[in-house]
């Protein structure tokens, strides 16, 4: 039988390749060599686009330090399972991404306190990560979001609070522009722009908490309704946002088609890939004539407590090298396109709005991102389905929005 | 003596891939059994909380875990229909006297090939940008429109591209069963004058039910774990209105991490499925035509 | 105009293959075009034809490396699933009794468990087996291996268990008469008739194993070891996705599998010619 004869051969041949490449990648549980010396650190962290600049500083660290540095990857979407899982059984990374205070949370007892580092003190003020009065992560960088314009179209002078924010969109649609677009994927539908009711209250966390435990309710809190108005204009005067994904709203941003989105600075990287024929800005969200740009941090590196102390030692020491070398902070600012969170780093030659970002930070004049305290995961799970039912049935009122609001984060933090 | 080597010969053909399977499968599966009785984040450094049949208790009133095995059911009962209709069909074309059969066959295969993200945005496109432009041109906007933003629509369009997706690969099996049929068989039904019609109902058919028990069995345990085609074309969207069982619970699991609450789901969605399966298969295998 | 009507039946196969592929079509042109090409019109031709895309996902995902890895991984995987998959349902068919009917049964029913739910306790047990007895379960190509044959063996099995139920036991009787042991059986008589149904389960298993992300994903750390669907996740950033090099990773993905398909497919289809549906 030829068929059986083939089969038998690709077997025999498949057998051969497996046991050449059996011995091959050695078990990832420790980097540290029988001497205790340490061999190989890891690093898995959740932002895709500095992989490559990353693996290529990885790369010079090495050749410097003899010290292999692996560097993992996956896709922007399934980062926390994955940790997860790896931490579970005992694969975890020797560096990782801590996206925000939420997951040190859940992390706690993983994150290895990191404020003896030298580079702790030069941490911008109010931009590292600390849990229980420990500094469990440095900030990758930091970010800002808002009413990003076009320049030829809109004057920031003219939208300062709900009236004239109405106004200008109403005068956007008789033109047939479309004044705000706002877009499907749940952070940009709903995540970002919900930031802004809870920053502008006197002590945000303190209202988070107490709303996790049922004591106060966005429908009774004046800077929610009017949030409620805001979306409610916004349904109205402007195209549906579940129509609409992030490449959409970008390109017809690009077109002139659309005045203004609600996006952050990294909506740069995209509007590169396009020739761009106008100035763009950044302006702060005029929610109860708000007038100060929202800035925050979009993750931290944070070290694997449960490694051993040599290993914990090499993960920090790479880190300082990361952020202090002039090849690590020329990457940070040039390939990661990260406005740096920490004082002693020079930026220079930002794109116009991580400038705006950088500068708002300097002044100190700014409102922090709330949403890195909701509960975690709130928002795909339950703020993003109300918002699409808000945006799929007219007769919902933005009153009945906030309420609904109150219903599912009760539902989620039950 | 002969018993003895027997039994011997039933361990080296059985055991190998018994061991394997019980490994990979088997025991984490009873180890996610054990589990649901704890209350737990999923992280193994924090607190496990025996809380012994608390979890199965608490879904019982668990109004999105229900709806979403509504929907689920849903979904499989529409998919299993449209797939094997597809996938039966395209069998049939595909083995007939056709000179284009081969190109068709590969043709009917490729969409197997496409799967994650890049599903979810090429239908989208065609959902939303594609749906309009038929729309317009044909003046049916009723129908024309995008159903992903449709509470009730977009359920039907997750069926469709399913579908699309799973009809190849039914084809595969039913090409399978087809070319099972010894030619003899047909040849004499022609000789004695059936045609095309008579020859399928009373001989293809009859014949087809093994790869038809197999391709509908498939298809069920395909369409009740439905994952990745959900999460890259609906998400679950608009409004939960597509989430399906699977989503519901990795997202319990890992997007609310309740671990522990989260297994139960499975379980017990586990076992709904198992028995609906297994009637499936008791009623078609009853129907089979042994050779 | 019998002529004119198979004519007209061949035209219409053509062009309903053609429709049910034009999301492929989609996807195909779209690799070949810039984001602002992609954003006037996704449908149109590309209006440059120009493999840059295609040369810029290949070098980003090593793609010889990650192309050897998917091979070997593949290959080895799908050898052994057919060979102990193809024993395994032999046994349980001709010895049936209880045990063997249970076997059968946990194997179909495992088929219905979501993967998602299994995966942290699978990792974790991988990880205790790794710890007590040394074996490379995590973060190798043989480890992967080795889940890849657990996690296909059910729909194997059930494939191999319902075809062979309809072979004769009789061919069998006789070899063993002639004192033919169980190994030189199977092998020499019964392997050979299940070819049709073997390239059916190599083709399935090849799909899924050669497109699989979420196992390799959490088995395989190194950046030597990944697949060629673990490489395309530089593609998908956290806010953005490059819609052209994921398209032609996407094509480059597939173009593998679609070759081997259509070679394999001749062994499947052959016979069919020899009288079965005219």
């Amino acid at each position: 039988m030829k068929f059986n004869k083939l089969f038998f051969t690709l077997f025999v041949a498949a057998m051969l390749v497996l046991a050449a490449c059996g011995g091959n990648g050695d078990d990832a549980e420790s980097g540290v060599n029988e001497d205790g010396e340490v061999e190989q650190i890891s690093v898995f962290q959740s932002k895709v686009e500095i992989s490559e600049p990353l693996e290529e500083l990885a790369e010079m660290y090495e050749e410097e330090t003899g010290i292999e540095v692996d560097v993992w990857g996956t896709t922007g979407d399934d980062y926390l399972s994955q940790l997860q899982v790896r931490l579970n059984s005992n694969q975890g990374p020797s560096i990782m991404t801590v996206q925000n205070i939420q997951v040190a949370d859940q992390l706690d007892s993983y994150l290895y306190d990191l404020s003896d580092m030298s580079l702790a003190d030069d941490v911008a003020p109010e931009m590292g990560l600390e849990y229980e009065d420990r500094l469990v992560g440095l900030p990758y960088g930091i970010e800002g979001f808002g009413l990003v314009y076009n320049k030829d179209l809109v004057d920031p002078e003219d939208i300062t609070d709900y009236e004239s924010f109405v106004q200008a969109l109403q005068d956007f649609e008789e033109e047939g522009i479309n004044g705000l677009t706002l877009s499907q994927e749940a952070y940009f539908l709903i995540g970002h722009i919900s930031n802004y009711p809870f920053s502008l209250q006197d002590d945000y966390m303190g209202f988070i908490d107490q709303l996790n435990d049922g004591e106060v309710a966005m429908s009774e809190t004046p800077e929610f309704q009017e949030f409620g108005q805001f979306m409610e204009a916004i349904r109205e005067h402007t195209v549906n946002p579940l129509d609409v994904n992030y490449d959409r709203q970008v390109g017809d941003f690009v077109n002139g088609e659309t005045a203004m989105i609600h996006q952050g600075n990294w909506v740069v990287s995209m509007l590169n890939d396009y020739d761009l024929d106008f100035e763009v800005g950044l302006m702060p969200f005029p929610l109860d004539g708000n007038d100060k740009q929202i800035v925050g941090v979009g993750g931290n590196w944070g070290v694997n407590a449960n490694k051993e102390q040599a290993e914990i030692d090499a993960a920090k020491d790479f880190l300082e090298w990361l952020h202090n070398s002039d090849v690590g902070q020329e990457y940070m600012v040039d390939e990661f396109n990260h406005v740096p969170g920490f004082t002693h780093i020079d930026a220079d030659g930002l794109d116009p709005l991580a400038q705006e970002v950088l500068d708002a930070s300097n002044s100190g004049d700014t409102i922090p991102w709330a949403h890195n305290y909701y509960p975690a995961d709130i928002v795909p799970n339950d703020l993003a389905p109300a918002t699409e039912e808000f945006f799929l049935d007219d007769s919902m009122t933005g009153e009945e929005f906030i309420e609904r609001l109150d219903e599912v984060w009760e539902g989620a933090t039950r | 003596m002969s018993k003895h080597r027997n039994k011997l010969w039933y361990l080296v053909f059985v055991l190998p891939l018994f061991i394997i399977f019980a490994t990979v499968v088997l025991i984490p599966f009873v180890i996610g059994i054990f589990y649901s009785f704890f209350e737990w984040d999923g992280f193994s450094a924090n607190p496990m909380v025996y809380v012994g049949l608390d979890n199965y208790i608490e879904l019982i009133d668990d109004g999105r875990f229900v709806n979403s095995a509504w929907l689920t059911l849903e979904f499989t009962i529409l998919s299993l229909v449209l797939v094997n209709v597809l996938g039966l069909g395209f069998a049939l074309l595909v083995t007939s006297a056709f000179k284009s059969a081969n190109f068709a066959r590969t043709m009917f295969f490729m969409p197997n090939l496409i799967g994650g993200l890049i599903l979810g945005y090429i239908w989208q496109f065609i959902f939303s940008d594609g749906f309009r432009i038929i729309g317009d041109l044909t003046g049916n906007e009723e129908v024309f429109r995008n159903w992903l933003t449709d509470r009730d629509l977009a359920m039907y369009a997750l069926v469709i591209v399913f579908s699309w997706q799973m009809a190849g690969y039914m084809m595969i099996i039913y090409i399978a069963g087809i070319q099972s049929i010894p030619g003899e068989v047909m040849e004499a039904a022609e000789i004695d004058g059936a045609n095309y019609w008579q020859r399928l109902k009373n001989i293809v058919m009859p014949l087809l039910m093994p790869a038809l028990t197999i391709s509908l069995f498939l298809t069920l345990s395909f369409s009740f774990k439905i994952y990745d085609v959900n999460l890259s074309l609906t998400s679950g969207g608009p409004a939960n209105s597509t989430e399906l069982l699977a989503m519901h619970i990795y997202n319990e699991i890992f997007g609310y991490n309740n671990y522990g609450y989260g297994q139960a789901k499975a379980i017990i969605f586990f076992i709904v499925i198992a028995a609906i399966t297994l009637v499936q298969v008791y009623m078609t295998k009853k129907r089979e035509v042994e050779m | 105009m019998r002529l004119f009507k198979k004519y007209l039946k061949e035209i219409l196969l053509v062009v309903g293959a053609l429709v049910f592929l034009s999301p492929v079509y989609i996807m195909l042109v779209n690799s070949f075009k810039s984001r602002s090409e992609l954003y006037e019109n996704v449908l149109a031709l590309p209006e440059t034809l120009t493999f840059e895309h295609y040369i810029r996902a290949m070098d980003r995902m090593n793609f010889g490396l990650a192309f050897f890895n998917s091979l070997v991984i593949t290959i080895i995987s799908v050898v052994i699933i057919v060979i102990l998959s193809s024993m395994t349902a032999w046994m349980l068919v001709r010895k049936d009794n209880t045990l063997s009917r249970i076997i059968f049964m946990t194997f179909i029913a495992t088929m219905l468990i979501p993967f998602q739910t299994i995966m942290m306790p699978l990792i974790q047990f991988m990880d205790q087996i790794m710890s007590t007895t040394g074996l490379p379960m995590l973060n190798t190509r043989s480890g992967l291996i080795f889940m890849h044959v657990g996690f296909n063996a059910s729909l194997a099995v059930f494939l191999y268990h319902g075809f062979i139920k309809s072979i004769p036991v009789s061919l069998e009787e006789s070899a063993e008469i002639d004192g033919a042991n169980k190994f030189t059986v199977f092998w020499k008589i019964i392997f050979p008739i299940l070819k049709p149904i073997t390239v059916t389960v190599i083709i399935l298993n090849v799909i899924q194993i050669w497109n699989d992300y979420l196992l390799p994903s959490l088995v395989l750390t190194d950046q030597s070891l990944r697949t060629i669907p673990l490489a395309t996740f530089y593609f998908f950033g956290e806010f953005t996705i490059q819609w052209n090099q994921a398209m032609a990773g996407l094509v480059l993905t597939i173009i593998p599998v679609v070759i081997f398909y259509v070679f394999a497919q001749k062994h499947i289809i052959r016979g069919i010619g020899e009288g079965a549906v005219k």
